[in-house]
């Protein structure tokens, strides 16, 4: 097809045909379409994400409590903050949020996947039935329980009564408050691990398993030497999200405690450094430290995420 | 007999999950003195809760506030989204490192942005209005749309497109024609996911709005005062919070654990 006048000729006829191309066209070629596809989400997030950041970061080296003009006071905030018993209380606190409820899902979740891996009539109404504490609001959630654990009349103490106990003020005492927060986070998303490994446990390669039945292998050593290890992914993944979203956890604290008796985590301390006693310097230094700690978290998990994956295949 | 054992961890599985949220459902038509007993199985169902939440409280606009702020923001999330999505599937533009800050933007405390925004939005005249509120929804949804829809679009194989290419189709019409069928479901069920997780948000409703846009959320915890909480008006509240919810749970059932684990999992 090609013209026998050679390269040079192609070349000139490729050039002049470039020049009529359209600005659609050019638009459309792969170098420009990439780009010109990410420029809503790149301003969105460019404004969003990083007018933030920026403002806390001047923030942070202000003093601003109110309304009044920001003073410039250096690393002071950051010193203060580092050296205060509230923000390091409510770092542990956090972290305890963090242990008991991730290790209560994982160990639960697997039971009761485990429990229900099974082919059975009905299951699918049982699974999504499980599944809906999922979607429920948190704040939502918070107040269902709260009506649910009232010391005089909530129908939790009333069944207690019944079995010799005497009225537990669930949400007002320091260390049980606390707890029964977690407990409501553990309700709300233990049917998330459950599903995570009944998904898993569902795509567990067959053969290897009933090699080990033929061997004569015992349930609980199957279960730990191949079930456990092969599930390692998954297991990352339920931490690492939930990780990342019970470091954030504050919505159900606004429907009942409201950060008293002792159940001050990371954000609700900034939340009322910031909101309630409205110092912006402090708030806005708090709010980077947490996020700063919260990316180390990410990336550490992260990495290990990946590490299991690597060693799964 | 180790059926009838499986049926009854499977009640109480079920027990578990489920009795709260009958429960409050339950609660909510019984009278003053019905709520402090809360084991009366057998009581005069009365309607005076809703008619005191649709009447006397805002519920009504409130939920009429979180519609409006939840569709809007949604609608705005998948324009942006769908594109940007598609670019990191196809052309891996920015190599991931874009694709990895769009996702770590999700790790920011809500406070990190409420601190800044609530000044710009308070010289902007943007607190308590619809269009204030549906910013920050967008802002809060987009790293997760995007990033479940970019799994959605690495499933859509490329020579597909190219095929298409070859043949003579223009980039719109190989979107019309090829990609948006395959991508419609994908679409569909983030949409979903979208809607729920806007609806459910509650601290910057709270921190945003007032009176004029209040969402339902919001509302709820506006039912204890100092002295007296107001439970029976207080579950009709959470029934009418977490009701488009369960039902948009329901019908997505077989998606929830795919789009919570970010794609990672096809449960």
């Amino acid at each position: 097809m090609a013209s026998p006048g050679g390269e040079a000729r192609i070349d000139s006829l490729s050039t002049e045909f470039r020049e009529k191309r359209t600005v659609w066209e050019v638009l459309a070629s792969e170098k420009y379409i990439k780009w010109l596809l990410m420029i809503p989400l790149v301003v969105f997030l460019g404004v969003f994400a990083f007018y933030p950041l920026f403002y806390c970061l001047y923030m942070s080296f202000h003093e601003a409590i109110l309304v009044k003009a920001p003073d410039f006071i250096g690393l002071d905030n950051y010193r203060k903050i580092l050296h205060s018993l509230p923000f390091w209380r409510s770092v542990g606190r956090s972290a305890l949020v963090v242990v008991v409820c991730v290790g209560a899902e994982i160990t639960l979740g697997l039971g009761i996947a485990l429990f229900l891996n099974r082919e059975f009539r009905g299951q699918n109404i049982v699974r999504g039935l499980c599944l809906l504490p999922l979607v429920v609001s948190p704040l939502a959630m918070s107040l269902m329980w709260k009506y649910f654990l009232e010391p005089q009349f909530g129908i939790i103490n009333v069944m207690l009564s019944w079995i010799g106990f005497s009225q537990v003020a669930f949400l007002s005492t320091s260390p049980g408050a606390l707890y029964t927060i977690m407990f409501m986070e553990t309700w709300k998303w233990l049917p998330f691990s459950i599903f995570v490994f009944i998904a898993a446990l569902r795509g567990l390669p067959k053969d290897a398993f009933e090699a080990a039945h033929v061997d004569g292998a015992s349930s609980w050593f199957t279960f730990k030497k191949l079930t456990l290890p092969m599930l390692k992914p998954f297991i990352m993944i339920i931490i690492l999200l939930r990780v990342m979203w019970l470091i954030r956890l504050s919505d159900p604290l606004f429907g009942t405690t409201q950060g008293g008796a002792g159940t001050e985590v990371l954000d609700w301390y900034i939340y009322r450094i910031a909101f309630i006693r409205f110092d912006l310097g402090e708030g806005t230094t708090l709010a980077l430290i947490a996020l700063f700690m919260t990316i180390i978290i990410g990336v550490l998990l992260f990495r290990q995420l990946i590490k299991a994956l690597g060693t799964a295949r | 007999m180790r059926r009838v054992i499986f049926w009854i961890g499977v009640a109480i599985i079920l027990f578990v999950f489920i009795f709260p949220i009958a429960w409050i459902f339950v609660t909510s038509f019984k009278g003053r003195t019905d709520i402090m007993v809360p084991t009366r199985l057998f009581f005069v169902p009365t309607l005076e809760n809703y008619v005191y939440e649709f009447w006397k409280m805002p519920l009504l606009r409130e939920m009429k506030n979180s519609a409006i702020v939840t569709v809007l923001s949604t609608a705005f999330v998948m324009a942006v989204s769908l594109p940007a999505a598609y670019s990191f599937a196809r052309f891996n533009t920015g190599e991931g490192h874009l694709l990895f800050f769009t996702l770590t933007t999700r790790m920011f405390p809500p406070v990190v942005a409420a601190i800044p925004f609530f000044f710009v939005f308070k010289s902007w005249g943007l607190l308590d209005t619809h269009i204030g509120l549906t910013l920050l929804y967008v802002y809060f949804n987009m790293s997760f749309a995007t990033f479940l829809l970019y799994g959605f679009f690495r499933e859509i194989p490329e020579e597909l497109e190219n095929a298409a290419m070859v043949d003579g189709y223009g980039r719109i019409s190989i979107f019309r024609r090829v990609i948006f069928p395959l991508i419609a479901p994908g679409a569909a069920i983030t949409t979903v996911f979208c809607l729920i997780f806007a609806w459910n948000e509650f601290f910057f409703g709270y921190i945003f709005t007032r009176t004029v846009a209040r969402t339902v959320s919001f509302g709820l915890i506006s039912h204890w005062g100092s002295v007296v909480v107001q439970w029976g008006p207080m579950a009709v509240g959470v029934i009418f919070a977490i009701l488009p919810t369960l039902i948009a749970g329901w019908f997505m059932q077989r998606f929830i654990v795919r789009g919570l684990t970010f794609g990672a999992i096809k449960g």
